[in-house]
């Protein structure tokens, strides 16, 4: 960690010594466990190719919570996480589709736009509890299905990435 | 009825076809919504689809199985974070085949239950192994050995995933087949049904269209008959108005005949015979009038014809000619007239008398006993301007018989009389009231009628008038049709030089009598063609000229007289015709004739018209021709009478009625004819002075002198055969004592008239050379 910040210190003054403005500002490096990484077209990497995220990073976003019907649940489920757009916008992340990779390699591609028009989350929490790898954690990608008609559909539940591992902005 | 059932029956159809149409319809939006259903299920099962399920469940079994064997073998780097994640996934993925919704069609399988829970209770021990930081690889080497053996398990629940999706989309697509089928069938009724309603549909409408073009048919059958029937009506109406002319002809010939006969000298029983011949003819032209005129006013040809009127005159000419017929039945006649009773007004008097002479004299007719009133009221004012108009009602009161309201009802309809009992009783077309009514509506007015039964009716005619002032003298007047002595005044006409232009034979024997009896000569033509030669030959004073005549009519030889240019044009022509209509009198009139005589024809009315239109050119002193055919008076020679002398018209029975013929025979024979003149003119000339006492005491009202001067005048009246005097004299003689004054007045009125009918009738018989002098005319 201090190692993290020493470097991102050194290139700080690295950068405003050598009279280049930085084309933005990075994130911190994450302190714990890497839960999600963002690559692709992010400007805050805080690692070399992503901008990596611990929980502690994801806690600190604006939180939201709903509940919702899902297909992979008999009841109603109640979720929490920071917005998808939250966490796009921390990452400084430019793009018109966002592929989601889960632990078990399962990918889909979500349109940039789907974070502004649905309140997306990436849940951490399921009925306020952490979500464990053994049942669908640690990220769970989810749309607010009760919300909208038109989200109860395939091409939603798709969408919705359980174990959710990296996002690729395009 | 028929219609009504076939209808009912329709109808019961026509619900039928809709109900079950209904029905089925229902049954498929069921059909729809359980297949809706079902592909929704369908669906949402294909959302997790379980065969993805097992297939990535034995995917994460045999990368964790991977994991394990390279951990246990050693043969490459320890990585237990990466083992521990692989178990975490594969626990998630046997989570999801426990608790997934759409697992329970995979829990069904026995391969499932051959699997689930084996797998389970491997991954918690080797969860347990592996949450140490250093697993125990012997434990680890075992359990990888039950994972081994576990592995044909876990593919049999793929493939038993798949078989099981498999036999769900066989089952969810059987279902949808039958439930297709059931539509398909459903759709086949319905498509059935729909076929045969709307064949029934256009085979009904087909019924409905013949139905219509048979009505249509019969509809255009009942027109056209109504049409014949209407047209067939109308013939037989046209017809009688045409035989108008036909039947008046012979009429005209017939009633002058008589007219002539009664003439001449008939002994008592022949005058009898002819007097009743005289009464049935006027009996038979009365019928054929009412008949022609009802048929007249069928075809529209009835007109009104106002010309000025002179009221009084009319109201008088319809109490003389009904007084006698009232006094016939001894009933009371009287008038009852207004102060304000306009002279002149503008009105068609021959129509307005002929109404009021059939209102009378149903009142006559009807009343056994009582008396009659004619009420005269008008609006008029007392000083009545010409211009001025009002209503003129006249009401004909009886204390006849009267009638009930359902006589009332059908009283002014054709051939009704108030029964059928009544026709019987009383006689009469029935036509009479029709024909009254429908004249007065002619003329703006209306007939209404009051009747009680028992004790009597009366008849309203009210009819507006116009004032007018008196006509000129000089003006011509067409002779009304039915005008009588009364207006014979003026001066005789005599020596005309008249052609009559008639093709009846009969016809021109009767204008021949009656022209030459006034002492006109007459030249005759058969047709229009000789008519104009004649004229052009010889212009005459007058023609007669007959409307109907073969080779040339009336009506174009007039006009070709009037167009030559020559003397001839301007001679003076009459029409005579058949016809009384009116238009026939404006025909007359257009082709340039001057006047207008509908047969048959009367001497007074002739006479009439000669006088108009000759009255100024009196000649006097020419001896008329005497006509051949006329039978000379028997007993002494024709005595000519001088222009001066009054030329009195006798009626049938004028001789019966004031001479005994018997008694004059009897005195011929006892004194000879010329004793019984000189007999005569002295009783004429009251030589004894009895005649002028009886006049003055009756006329100075002293009845006590009555019994003795009547009972002189009736011996010497009766000695002489005079018998009407005679017989006054006598009930003077007897009755006078009770006389009032006005008794006296109309008893001396009475006298007088009677005397110089006498004196008259014997004067014509040439019985005495004196002209007899009209002291009643005097008198007056």
């Amino acid at each position: 960690m201090l190692h993290a910040r020493v470097r991102f210190t050194i290139s700080l003054m690295t950068a405003l010594m050598a009279g280049i403005a930085l084309p933005a500002l990075a994130l911190a490096p994450p302190v714990g466990k890497t839960i999600l990484s963002v690559s692709g077209s992010v400007a805050a990497k805080n690692t070399d190719s992503a901008v990596a995220f611990d929980l502690t990073m994801l806690e600190k976003l604006p939180q939201q919570t709903f509940t919702t019907h899902t297909p992979w649940d008999k009841q109603p489920v109640t979720f929490t996480g920071p917005l998808l757009r939250d966490v796009l916008a921390a990452a400084q992340a430019t793009g018109t589709s966002i592929k989601a990779t889960a632990l078990n390699d399962y990918q889909t591609t979500i349109p940039m736009e789907d974070a502004q028009r649905f309140d997306v989350i990436v849940a951490y929490k399921l009925n306020g509890q952490p979500i464990p790898i053994k049942t669908k954690g640690p990220l769970f990608i989810v749309y607010p299905f009760d919300s909208k008609a038109e989200l109860q559909s395939t091409r939603y539940y798709e969408r919705s990435a359980w174990q959710l591992k990296s996002l690729k902005i395009e | 009825m028929r219609t009504s059932d076939n209808n009912h029956r329709y109808l019961l159809w026509v619900a039928l076809v809709t109900v079950s149409m209904a029905l089925a319809m229902a049954v498929m939006l069921v059909l729809q919504l359980t297949q809706r259903q079902s592909i929704r299920q369908s669906s949402q099962v294909g959302n997790d689809s379980i065969t993805a399920m097992a297939f990535q469940y034995e995917r994460e079994f045999l990368r964790f199985r991977q994991e394990l064997r390279g951990l246990v073998s050693e043969r490459t780097a320890p990585d237990l974070d990466n083992v521990r994640l692989r178990l975490d996934i594969l626990v998630s993925r046997l989570g999801l085949l426990r608790d997934n919704p759409s697992i329970a069609l995979l829990q069904e399988r026995p391969e499932y239950a051959d699997v689930i829970p084996g797998m389970e209770k491997l991954v918690l021990q080797t969860d347990q192994l592996l949450s140490h930081d250093a697993p125990d690889l012997q434990a680890l080497s075992g359990l990888l050995k039950d994972f081994n053996a576990i592995g044909p398990a876990v593919q049999a629940l793929s493939i038993a995933a798949n078989s099981q999706v498999s036999v769900l989309l066989e089952h969810q697509g059987n279902d949808l087949i039958r439930q297709n089928d059931l539509i398909i069938w459903l759709t086949l009724a319905q498509l059935i049904v729909l076929l045969v309603a709307s064949g029934s549909l256009v085979v009904r409408h087909r019924k409905q269209v013949q139905q219509h073009l048979e009505w249509r048919q019969l509809n255009d059958n009942l027109i056209a008959a109504n049409l014949q029937a209407e047209n067939a009506n109308r013939g037989k109406s046209q017809f009688l108005a045409n035989m108008s002319h036909e039947l008046r002809t012979p009429f005209n010939g017939m009633l002058g005949m008589l007219g002539l006969l009664e003439g001449t000298s008939l002994n008592a029983q022949q005058a009898d015979y002819v007097t009743t011949v005289r009464g049935s003819a006027s009996h038979l032209l009365t019928l054929l009038n009412d008949i022609l005129d009802v048929s007249a006013l069928d075809v529209g040809k009835m007109a009104v014809n106002p010309i000025p009127v002179q009221l009084p005159l009319l109201l008088h000419d319809v109490d003389a000619l009904m007084q006698p017929l009232a006094k016939g039945k001894k009933l009371g006649f009287s008038m009852v007239l207004p102060p304000a009773l306009p002279q002149w007004v503008e009105a068609d008097g021959t129509r307005i008398k002929q109404i009021l002479l059939n209102l009378v004299s149903n009142a006559i007719k009807f009343s056994p006993q009582g008396s009659i009133v004619l009420h005269v009221e008008s609006d008029f004012a007392t000083a009545s301007q010409a211009g001025d108009s009002a209503t003129l009602r006249l009401r004909v009161s009886d204390q006849g018989i009267g009638m009930d309201d359902t006589t009332m009802a059908c009283l002014f309809q054709r051939f009704s009389q108030g029964d059928a009992s009544i026709s019987r009783r009383f006689g009469g077309t029935g036509l009479g009231l029709e024909i009254s009514r429908n004249l007065a509506r002619l003329m703006g007015g209306d007939i209404t009628v009051q009747s009680q039964p028992g004790v009597g009716s009366t008849f309203s005619l009210e009819l507006p008038m116009v004032c007018v002032p008196a006509p000129d003298a000089g003006l011509r007047v067409v002779a009304p049709a039915h005008a009588d002595s009364s207006s014979l005044r003026g001066e005789a006409v005599h020596g005309l030089d008249i052609l009559v232009a008639e093709d009846h034979p009969v016809n021109r024997k009767y204008m021949q009598a009656l022209l030459s009896r006034l002492g006109h000569r007459t030249r005759f033509v058969e047709d229009g063609e000789q008519a104009v030669a004649e004229v052009r030959r010889a212009v005459p004073d007058l023609v007669f000229m007959d409307v109907h005549m073969p080779v040339m009519d009336g009506l174009q030889a007039t006009q070709a007289l009037r167009s030559g240019g020559d003397a001839a044009a301007n001679v003076y022509i009459v029409a005579l015709t058949a016809d009384a209509f009116a238009e026939s009198r404006e025909r007359a009139l257009e082709a340039g004739m001057d006047a207008f005589l509908s047969k048959p024809v009367g001497i007074d009315q002739i006479e009439t018209l000669l006088q108009q239109r000759f009255g100024a050119r009196a000649v006097a002193g020419i001896e008329p021709a005497m006509p051949a055919c006329e039978t000379p008076l028997p007993a002494a020679p024709v005595v000519l009478t001088p222009a001066s002398a009054s030329r009195r018209r006798f009626r049938a029975g004028d001789v019966a009625q004031h001479l005994d013929t018997a008694m004059l025979g009897e005195i011929c024979v006892a004194v000879s004819l010329t004793g019984y003149r000189s007999l005569l003119d002295s009783f004429f000339s009251d030589e004894s002075g009895s005649f002028a006492a009886l006049v003055a005491a009756l006329d100075s009202g002293d009845v006590g002198s009555l019994h003795g001067t009547a009972h002189a005048l009736k011996g010497a009246a009766a000695s002489l055969g005079l018998h009407a005097v005679a017989s006054l004299a006598s009930q003077v003689e007897h009755g006078g004592i009770h006389y009032s004054l006005d008794d006296c007045t109309a008893a001396s009125l009475q006298l007088v008239a009677l005397r110089h009918t006498a004196h008259s009738l014997c004067h014509r018989m040439g019985l005495t050379a004196d002209t007899p002098i009209d002291t009643a005319a005097m008198r007056t």
